[in-house]
């Protein structure tokens, strides 16, 4: 018998399959019957839906006057979760033989229903970010969202800390502007600004609010797969190959297995050589990242669903979404570069309420064993990373800006007040906002009297779009998420495989072989933007390789690495990682020197390529980066010099081909914190950064058109590239906002400006050891062997251009 | 620097251009004027002002080069006619005794008719004794000719010790063929390979340099 609650709708239901309601699902019927807006924050697999759900139903069914129109919005950030929410919700509907009708609207729902949608809401739509500044850029949204009592963000923790994050702040602002007594739901996992997070969902809006949280806790347990003779793991690396024996012998012991990879790349070559050590694999092997088909991938998450893999190789493109319940183990290759991720991936095994999730830590280079003990050390204390919230995205507000204008238009008043009440826009000024205005109806500022710009006019105050092909290509290009010039890579017959960077295909021969969807293709032809393959029995053949960002490791784990390196001097109870890792350390004390907590090591070594310099703050190649480029403009300040800079999350290195005054520059407060931005800023490689983040600005803010993948737009001449943009903005209108938010995000989330004082506090205190190396360390080997470089000069760019050409005819 | 190429003299200039001696014929390449216009009459903000650097450096070029013919290897004009139409007017009213000749590229499609009214000759390919030029390369080679081209965007990265690396335009050199650098402000690069069989000549702010 189950314990009745106030909320009738559930008590029938819950009796009739036989269950319990935790404590949390009643908690949250009750803050949602009493009218809060709130979030919730819960483990997966311990019914969060269903706590959201069966309030949003007591609420439709209390009222007196029948509803029309949609009632509860429901937004989550991928659509096979969309479906997996649908499933669950419709079942409640069809077992309690509710009226309360339930539809899905993501980037897949077909012209048809969309239609059907339109001329008549069902009571609850269940839809992503993107899919919702659709249906707001079309004629006459009012009046679909003027009944609107509940938006339901799902996965807001996902969602934080992107842009994506950003438009479902804007939708609200709109929601909430056309209902204010809209209610908004969160649902987010644990991560460690669980406050902010409400904040930022919950906006400045007036109302109650309320945190639900639930003491369940997902058992999980985590080990660390070492090589049998640590002496013979390799120093530098990426991929963990060397470990397949040991990966092969966890997935034969398991019921069904996921291994993370952390690139797309990765994967590709983990699934071939996989299929290379044991053949016996074919079959039941699948290989599953964000460049393969849809349909693949479908393919690939109903197989797992049914329990007919045994092994699936995966990016992030399965950290989210359907629950594998056959899937016992996950094993993690490579650095998953913070707890939170790690957990999550866990996370995917052992998906029943109650279950135990299994992982395994496969590191792909000796001292990244480390790390096995600080995942643990941090999942024992529960030290989750923070998801740092984008604030003044002024292309988001372009793009949404424009958005409305395509449907119904706006006053600018009015959507000004309005964003002023989200987090993310809360700090905009009138002239700001004034900018965006312009820059959407005048295109930026003008000297030239004859203007001939169009996209926004203004109409009796309204601004709107006029244009249908303005308008068209702006509704195409909705969205955050900027894809890369992408090719489709098809058979002969049509049938589509994936997409690889433009890049790499142009770089092979008709004829060619490569790797690519856990298949050996032959590249036959290109035309335009598909590459046509087939199959081909060469064993041999290149990986392509997928830009993308590379993580940096979380704060909370270098902080416990640092003490986890320290324990090696400990003689008291040591984590098994640490223990095997002592010849390691023992190597690095040899070579070099092993530091304490309370000292900073700085390695220096001559070689052929030029005299290198090591500096080792354990504090995530972002800050590194950051760090890097200061100290090298910090040292140039004694002469002019030319840097290339390499770093991991450990170190970073300065290489010159002048030797570098280290000692001079630690004299001349090389580690002081005050005024970085000052000196970052100096640096030219900020203005490098700066236009890589570009990219994705222009593409928000409807500078590049892109469109869908497999839907591109004839554009006729007008495409010019975002470093193009970057630079004749830079040349000729400084003051425009979305160059200066390229240069906010930089100091953000690339050089962590925050962390990056933290730690020069820090080795401020910290004594410095310097040592001499006759040949590189167990530390510094990585490092140099890494393959992207940045570089630093304050050198001339004539200097610089006839330096390179005499030693490149010097070689000659 | 001046380079001889079927001994016939020629100077890579650092502006982004070609001069033949024995002709003084200036050889010019994608322009892309009223680029600018053209993206933001489709809402596509680039700054006018950006436009007019390419007016300045044109002419600053006829002013130091004095050509008696100036060969535009096409793209002169990125799309149709705009307002950028009468500011090329505007420059080309300026240099009465150069004969100008527009050698058409992909971009330009503004009729004929209008740069008749300027008195600029279009044509698809001009070939003499020596040389063809074109806008794109030509799709069989004429034995003993070089085709002169533009289209391509040359560009070229240097990289050295240090593992410092830099992207630059330049005139790329081949048996059969010259690709120059785009001339506009509005354009961007397209990195050559470094084949053996080419020359490549690096464009540095005030000079060029041969590099392989």
């Amino acid at each position: 018998m189950a314990l009745a609650t106030e909320n009738k709708i559930a008590d029938t239901w819950f009796q009739k399959n036989n269950w319990q309601p935790y404590d949390f699902q009643v908690k949250t019927w009750k803050a949602i019957a009493e009218g809060n807006s709130g979030l919730l924050n819960a483990p997966t697999g311990f019914g969060k839906t269903y706590a959201i759900w069966f309030g949003v139903l007591q609420n439709f069914y209390a009222k007196k006057k029948k509803h029309y129109g949609l009632h509860c919005l429901w937004i989550s950030p991928l659509r096979a979760l969309s479906k997996e929410i649908y499933i669950a919700t419709e079942r409640v509907s069809s077992e309690l033989q509710l009226d309360y009708t339930i539809g899905l609207r993501t980037g897949d729902t077909t012209a048809k229903d969309r239609a059907k949608q339109k001329k008549a809401m069902p009571h609850a739509l269940i839809t992503t970010p993107e899919s919702v500044h659709l249906l707001m850029a079309q004629k006459g949204y009012n009046e679909t969202f003027k009944n609107l009592d509940f938006i339901i963000v799902d996965e807001w923790h996902e969602l934080l800390g992107t842009k994506r994050g950003v438009q479902v702040e804007l939708a609200l602002s709109r929601l909430k502007a056309i209902n204010p007594d809209l209610k908004i739901w969160g649902i987010s996992a644990t991560i460690g600004n669980l406050e902010e997070a409400k904040d930022v969902l919950l906006g400045a809006y007036a109302g109650k609010q309320v945190m639900v949280r639930t003491q369940l806790e997902k058992k999980l347990i985590t080990e660390t797969v070492f090589p049998d003779v640590i002496e013979k793991y390799p120093w530098g690396g990426h991929l963990g190959i060397k470990l397949i024996d040991k990966a092969l012998e966890i997935i034969r012991n398991s019921k069904s297995t996921l291994l993370f990879t952390n690139t797309r790349s990765q994967c590709e070559i983990w699934y071939q050589r996989l299929l290379e050590r044991d053949p016996d694999l074919a079959g039941a092997m699948a290989i599953h990242h964000g460049s393969l088909s849809e349909d693949t991938r479908l393919w690939v998450e109903d197989a797992l669903h049914d329990g007919i893999l045994k092994v699936v190789v995966c990016t992030s493109s399965l950290d989210l979404g359907v629950d594998f319940r056959p899937v016992d183990t996950v094993i993690q290759a490579g650095s998953p570069k913070g707890v939170a991720r790690y957990m999550q991936r866990a996370g995917r095994s052992g998906h029943q309420p109650g279950a135990t999730s299994k992982i395994y830590f496969l590191p792909t280079h000796s001292l990244e064993i480390v790390e096995g003990a600080a995942l643990r050390h941090a999942i024992a204390h529960s030290e989750i990373e923070q998801r740092i919230p984008y604030i003044r995205s002024f292309d988001v507000l372009v793009q949404y800006l424009v958005t409305l204008a395509v449907s119904d238009g706006f006053k600018a008043n009015d959507i000004y007040n309005e964003i002023l009440q989200t987090h993310c826009y809360s700090s905009v000024s009138r002239e700001e906002f004034d900018w965006c205005l312009s820059f959407i109806t005048e295109g930026g500022n003008t000297l030239d009297a004859y203007n001939e710009f169009h996209k926004v006019v203004i109409e009796n105050g309204i601004y709107k779009v006029t244009s249908k092909r303005i308008a068209m290509r702006h509704r195409l290009s909705i969205g955050t998420i900027a894809s890369d010039s992408m090719m489709q890579v098809k058979f002969l017959g049509g049938a589509r495989i994936g997409s690889i960077e433009e890049w790499f295909i142009s770089r092979l021969n008709p004829g060619d072989a490569f790797w690519f969807a856990g298949r050996n293709l032959e590249l036959i032809r290109v035309k335009e933007m598909n590459a046509f393959v087939r199959k081909s029995s060469s064993n041999k053949g290149s990986f392509p390789s997928w830009q993308g960002g590379r993580f940096p490791l979380s704060s909370n784990l270098t902080r416990v690495i640092r003490q986890k390196i320290d324990e090696h001097y400990s003689t008291g109870e040591k984590y098994i990682e640490i223990s095997k890792l002592a010849t390691l350390f023992e190597e690095q004390k040899k070579r070099s020197h092993l530091p304490h907590i309370g000292e900073l090591l700085i390695e220096k070594i001559k070689t052929k390529e030029g005299y290198h310099i090591f500096i080792y703050p354990f504090e995530g190649r972002n800050v590194h980066e950051g760090m890097a480029m200061l100290f090298s403009y910090r040292i140039s300040q004694i002469r002019p010099m030319t840097f290339s800079i390499s770093m991991n999350d450990y170190g970073f290195e300065l290489l010159s081909d002048q030797e570098i005054p280290l000692e001079e520059a630690l004299g001349n407060a090389l580690f002081d914190s005050s005024n970085i931005s000052n000196d970052i800023y100096h640096s030219i490689n900020i203005a490098e950064m700066a236009k890589r983040k570009f990219r994705d600005i222009a593409s928000i803010a409807g500078l590049v058109f892109t469109g869908y993948p497999g839907k591109q737009v004839k554009t006729r001449h007008t495409q010019a590239s975002a470093q193009l943009f970057f630079s004749v903005f830079s040349d000729y209108e400084k003051n425009n906002l979305l160059l200066q938010q390229a240069y906010d995000e930089v100091m953000t989330f690339q050089m962590e400006e925050a962390r990056m004082v933290d730690a020069l506090h820090r080795m401020e205190s910290q004594d410095v050891i310097i040592k001499e190396l006759k040949q590189f360390s167990p530390f510094c080997f990585p490092i140099f062997t890494e393959r992207f470089r940045e570089k630093f000069t304050n050198e001339k760019l004539e200097d610089r251009i006839n330096k390179l050409i005499d030693q490149i005819e010097k070689q000659a | 620097m001046t380079i001889e190429i079927n001994n016939f003299t020629f100077t890579l200039l650092y502006e982004k251009a070609l001069y033949k001696h024995d002709e003084r014929l200036l050889i010019i390449a994608d322009v892309h004027l009223g680029k600018a216009n053209h993206f933001r009459k489709e809402g596509i903000s680039i700054p006018a002002e950006a436009q007019a650097g390419d007016y300045l450096n044109l002419e600053k070029l006829f002013n130091k080069i004095n050509p008696l013919k100036v060969y535009f290897l096409g793209d002169l004009f990125h799309s149709t006619y705009n307002r950028d139409w009468h500011y090329f007017c505007d420059l080309i009213a300026g240099f009465p005794s150069i004969k100008f000749t527009l050698i058409k590229g992909n971009h330009d499609i503004i009729n004929h008719k209008k740069f008749k009214e300027i008195c600029i000759e279009v044509t698809e390919t001009i070939e003499d004794s020596a040389f063809v030029y074109s806008h794109d390369l030509l799709k069989t080679t004429i034995t003993g000719k070089l085709n002169i081209v533009g289209h391509i965007h040359p560009g070229t990265v240097l990289s050295g010790m240090g593992r410092q690396s830099i992207k630059l335009p330049c005139f790329y050199l081949t048996e059969s063929v010259m690709i120059i650098p785009a001339f506009g402000v509005l354009t961007g690069l397209y990195s050559m390979d470094k084949s053996a069989a080419a020359k490549i000549y690096a464009v540095l702010p005030d000079g060029v340099r041969r590099i392989s």
